[in-house]
This record gives C-alpha cells, sequence and structure tokens, in this order.
C-alpha cells in the first residue's frame, strides 16, 4: 500500500465512510455557487458590468444595514419598529406562509381524508381540484386585487389558494392508497369511523401530505413573492419590487438571496425533520439500497 | 366436540356482482356450519371456492343476506371486537411499533394503560417476541410481522379467532416454524379458532376437524374429524404419524376431485 492510500484508509476509519462521502456531496454542491461569488468579485474588479446592474457583493451586504439604519435594535425589529424595513418585510412574507400555513393545511388534509375516503365527496370535489391546481396560483393575482384591493388579504388569498387544493389533492391520492386491509383489521378489533381515519387513513396518506406540504411550500412561497410585487404593499417580493423600481440593485439581489435561503431553511429545518419522524421511522420512503 | 358451539353459520348463500361483466356470482351454497368453544376448525378447499368470502362474512367485512351466522348467540352485523381477524398479509400497522401494534385492540377498546401493558407483555412473550417491543414493521421479517398480527389478534381476547392463510405469505421453512408455533399457542390459551387455507398439510396438521369445500359454488363436500392429541401435533413427529397421514391423504384426494372436475370443464 502506498502512503496515501494508508492515510486514506485511515481517515474512512476514523471518520466514517458515510460521514465523508456526505461532506464530498456538500462539496460538489457548493461549487457552483464558489463559482458564481468568483465571476461576481471578478466583474466587480474589472467592472464588465457597472454596479447599476450587478452591485458588488459588499454592497448586497452593505445593503442589509443600509435598510436596518434607524432601527433602534432587535427588540425593536421583533416589535415590527416602522425604521426596520428589512426585518418587517421578513417578518411580513414569513408570517403571511405560517399563516396560510395553519389555515391551509389543516383544511386541505380535512377535505382530503373525507374525499379521499367517500367517493361520492371526491366525485364532486376532484374535477374541480384538478381545475384549480392545473391554474397557477398566481394567475389569480389581478382578480384578487380587484376583490381585496392591494394588501395582505391579496396576498394571504393567492397563498391559501394555492396551499389548500395542493395539500387536497395529495391527501385525497394518499388516503386511495392505504390498503384496505389496514382498515379493515383496525374495523374488526372494534374500531370506529372516527378510528379509522385516526390511525389508519391519516398515517398512511402522511407520505402523500408531506409531498404536499413541500409543495405548497415551494409553490406558495413562489406566489406569494410573486403576489407582493404585484398585489402587496409590504413583503420581500414588494421589497425587490420597490427597490428595482427606484433602481437599488442591491437590495433586489439581497430580496433574492434571502427568500432562497428562507425557502431552504424552512425545509430543511422543519420538513425533513418531520419526515424523518413519520414516514422514514415507519419505513414508507423508498430508499436506494 | 363438547362445549357450546360459539359461531353458528345456518343455510348461508352469498351472491356479489362480478367487479368487471357485473354478472352475479354464486359464491357459497346452503352453508351449514358450527364451531365449538376451543375447537380449532381448518377450511380447506381449491382456490375461488369461496372460503374467503366465508371468513369475511363471519369478520362482518361482507354483509349478507340469505341464512344467519351468528357469534356467541349474536347475530353478526357489521366488524367487531369479539371476532378477531389475522390476514394473509401486511396488516399490522407499518406506522406503530411491535408493542403497540399488539395492544391496538385493547386500546380501541378502552382498556387502561396499566392492564394494556400487562397483556401486551404477556402476548409479546407468548409469540417469542421480546426484545422487539420498539421495533418496527419494517424491521422485522415476515415470520415476525405474523406473529406480531396473531399476537394483536390473541391480546384482544376475542370469542373466536379468524384466520385467513395467515402464512401463505412466508418461506416454507417459516411457514413450517410458525404452524409449530400456532400449535403451541392454541394450547397455550385454548382459543376458538376458524382457520382458512388452501394447504391440505397445513390443515390436517392444525384442525381438530377439517371442512372441505367443493368448488364454487362453495358449498361444504366433507368433514374429517382429525384426532390426534396437540401435544403430539409437532411436525418432527407428524410425518410418520398414520393418523396424520391418514387424514392427510383423505383431504388430498377430496380436494383433487375438486380441482379436477374443474379441469375438465
Amino acid at each position: 500500500m502506498t502512503a496515501i492510500t494508508e492515510f486514506s484508509v485511515a481517515i474512512q476509519k476514523r471518520v466514517g465512510r458515510k460521514r465523508l462521502l456526505k461532506a464530498w456531496k456538500f462539496l460538489m454542491g457548493t461549487v457552483p455557487f464558489l463559482f458564481i461569488i468568483g465571476m461576481w468579485e471578478l466583474n466587480t474588479h474589472f467592472g464588465w458590468f457597472p454596479p447599476i446592474e450587478i452591485p458588488p457583493l459588499s454592497d448586497v451586504w452593505g445593503a442589509i444595514f443600509f435598510l436596518q439604519t434607524d432601527c433602534p435594535g432587535f427588540v425593536a425589529a421583533m416589535q415590527q419598529h416602522n425604521e426596520c424595513n428589512l426585518t418587517n418585510n421578513i417578518m411580513s412574507s414569513v408570517g403571511r406562509v405560517i399563516l396560510a400555513g395553519f389555515v391551509g393545511i389543516p383544511l386541505g388534509i380535512a377535505f382530503g381524508i373525507l374525499a379521499g375516503m367517500n367517493r361520492t365527496i371526491s366525485g364532486y370535489l376532484e374535477p374541480i381540484g384538478i381545475f384549480m391546481n392545473s391554474v397557477s396560483g398566481i394567475a389569480w393575482i389581478p382578480l384578487a386585487i380587484v376583490w381585496f384591493g392591494v394588501g395582505w388579504e391579496t396576498t394571504l388569498f393567492i397563498m391559501l389558494n394555492t396551499i389548500f387544493w395542493l395539500i387536497f389533492f395529495n391527501t385525497m391520492m394518499g388516503v386511495r392508497a392505504v390498503p384496505k386491509v389496514l382498515v379493515q383489521g383496525v374495523q374488526t378489533m372494534g374500531g370506529s369511523y372516527f378510528d379509522t381515519i385516526k390511525h389508519v387513513f391519516l398515517p398512511g396518506a402522511m407520505p402523500s401530505i408531506i409531498t404536499g406540504m413541500r409543495m405548497s411550500l415551494g409553490f406558495g412561497w413562489r406566489a406569494l413573492i410573486a403576489a407582493e410585487m404585484i398585489g402587496g404593499d409590504s413583503g420581500l417580493g414588494f421589497m425587490i419590487f420597490v427597490s428595482a423600481v427606484e433602481f437599488k440593485t442591491e437590495e433586489v439581489f439581497l430580496g433574492v438571496i434571502l427568500i432562497s435561503l428562507i425557502y431552504l431553511i424552512s425545509d430543511r429545518y422543519l420538513l425533513v425533520p418531520l419526515e424523518k419522524w413519520t414516514i422514514e421511522r415507519w419505513g414508507l420512503v423508498w430508499k436506494p439500497t | 366436540m363438547s362445549g357450546e358451539a360459539k359461531l353458528i353459520i345456518q343455510d348461508l348463500c352469498h351472491h356479489y356482482p362480478d367487479e368487471y361483466t357485473g354478472e352475479s356470482v354464486h359464491a357459497l351454497e346452503g352453508i351449514n356450519l358450527q364451531v365449538y368453544e376451543n375447537e380449532f376448525v381448518a377450511i380447506v378447499g381449491p382456490s375461488g371456492c369461496g372460503k374467503t368470502t366465508l371468513l369475511n362474512i363471519v369478520a362482518g367485512l361482507l354483509p349478507y343476506r340469505e341464512g344467519r351466522a351468528m357469534v356467541d348467540g349474536n347475530e353478526i352485523h357489521g366488524p367487531g371486537p369479539d371476532r378477531g381477524v389475522v390476514f394473509q398479509e401486511h396488516a399490522i400497522l407499518p406506522w406503530r411499533s411491535v408493542a403497540r401494534n399488539i395492544g391496538h385492540g385493547l386500546e380501541l377498546q378502552r382498556v387502561p394503560k396499566e392492564e394494556t401493558r400487562r397483556r401486551v407483555q404477556e402476548y409479546i412473550d407468548l409469540v417469542g417476541l421480546s426484545g422487539f417491543e420498539d421495533r418496527y414493521p419494517h424491521e422485522l421479517s415476515g415470520g415476525m410481522k405474523q406473529r406480531v398480527a396473531v399476537a394483536r389478534t390473541l391480546c384482544a381476547d376475542p370469542v373466536i379467532m379468524l384466520m385467513d392463510e395467515p402464512f401463505a405469505a412466508v418461506d416454507a421453512q417459516t411457514r413450517i416454524t410458525l404452524q409449530d408455533e400456532l400449535n403451541r399457542i392454541v394450547m397455550a390459551t385454548r382459543k376458538t379458532i376458524l382457520f382458512i387455507t388452501h394447504s391440505v398439510e397445513e390443515a390436517a396438521f392444525l384442525g381438530d376437524r377439517c371442512i372441505v369445500f367443493s368448488r364454487r359454488p362453495g358449498q361444504i363436500k366433507t368433514e374429517i374429524k382429525i384426532d390426534i392429541p396437540r401435544e403430539e401435533r409437532v411436525w418432527k413427529d407428524m410425518a410418520d404419524n398414520p393418523k396424520f397421514t391418514e387424514a392427510r391423504d383423505k383431504i388430498l384426494r377430496l380436494v383433487r376431485q375438486e380441482v379436477t372436475s374443474d379441469d375438465e370443464h
């Protein structure tokens, strides 16, 4: 064995092969980002594009502090003080996602379970579900502005409309895929109609519900940003739009980066743990071996 | 058999519409059957003879119109905890651990937690799954899953345990082990059992009484008593037991008749 292989084996033994592979995968994923950042810095240095089109990285970073200049501090930011522009817009967007999730997800699950269990209910609701899901969420924005005007009602409506139909449809499909024998098992042990929902249909539909939540977070978040741009008076989408009009390009860049970061964090620290705790523990996830 | 009849079926007939053509299928015809307390009755017959239909009617999963079916003197209307069912496979809940699956029936019947825990442990020990209490079904082998299914049904203490080809989906070695174990469990619990199978050997090995079904429409063709004490029913001794081989060969002839007469059509 050469020294290099010996070294490699020693490292693998010490750190663990799985963790090394994971670290390697992570490193590979960062390459395109590092490339973009590198090109960006080069552009600043050589001035291929003027700062008004592509601002220096440091300006984007600086925009955070510029937007928060007159913010008295962390506590004030949490209390949505008037001068805390950036944090207010972040909280406004995130708050709407949370609110729409809290209303839309349980509602979608409830209707989805009913429709999945009952052919009559799904007969009524399935076609409209397909119709609603085929219309892109943002297509409703002009109409929503006519109905609710510019403001939080419009953005909330867009979000709710997107989330509800996605969760509804996925839950319904998940409930239908639950093997009949599991239901019969609970019934023959004296389980009531409600018991079959609680003990069989709801957990059985979980893989599908989580897929629905993933999709609604993705689609909903995108729809929200668009809705804020056109029909909102606050939020990250609103901020991007206004900043672009005022040619504050660095704020636009900041907004875009924040939007994807917030999505990434919520998926990684909300949905992934939920998935691990439920369907992965139950062995309901297909895993490549 | 001594004791009172726990399951009584009188003049039961059943028709159902075919899934594709909509034509009426005659599944069962004039079934009369009693299963007595502590008795193990095995129903054996060619596939498609309606034996699973009969079990589903007794389980309350299939409504019936012609004839009567009673458990413990009560007419059967829908499923209930007095009739526990062990299904062919994949009927335990993947999202419940072994212990929570086995205790599920008691949970549904609102039995206090402390008693549930005690009884669950008792049945975990009985089926030999100690140490696997907190495992999830996907971590178990096929044979272990069926042990959980049997324990789950027994733990709820039904009047009669219905078993629908419970060992058909496991490999041959495991099947023999599970049959031996079921025998031991029957001795330990003295449970009344109605067992459906297409395996002649299995029926002869396990049953106090074997009911041979004709092909569709399913009728009771013959009934054979197998008079071998439970203690002697162990696979390694059974192969040379003349009572067993005789009963097995007789049942096999009867079932073969049904299958071959089917071929002539």
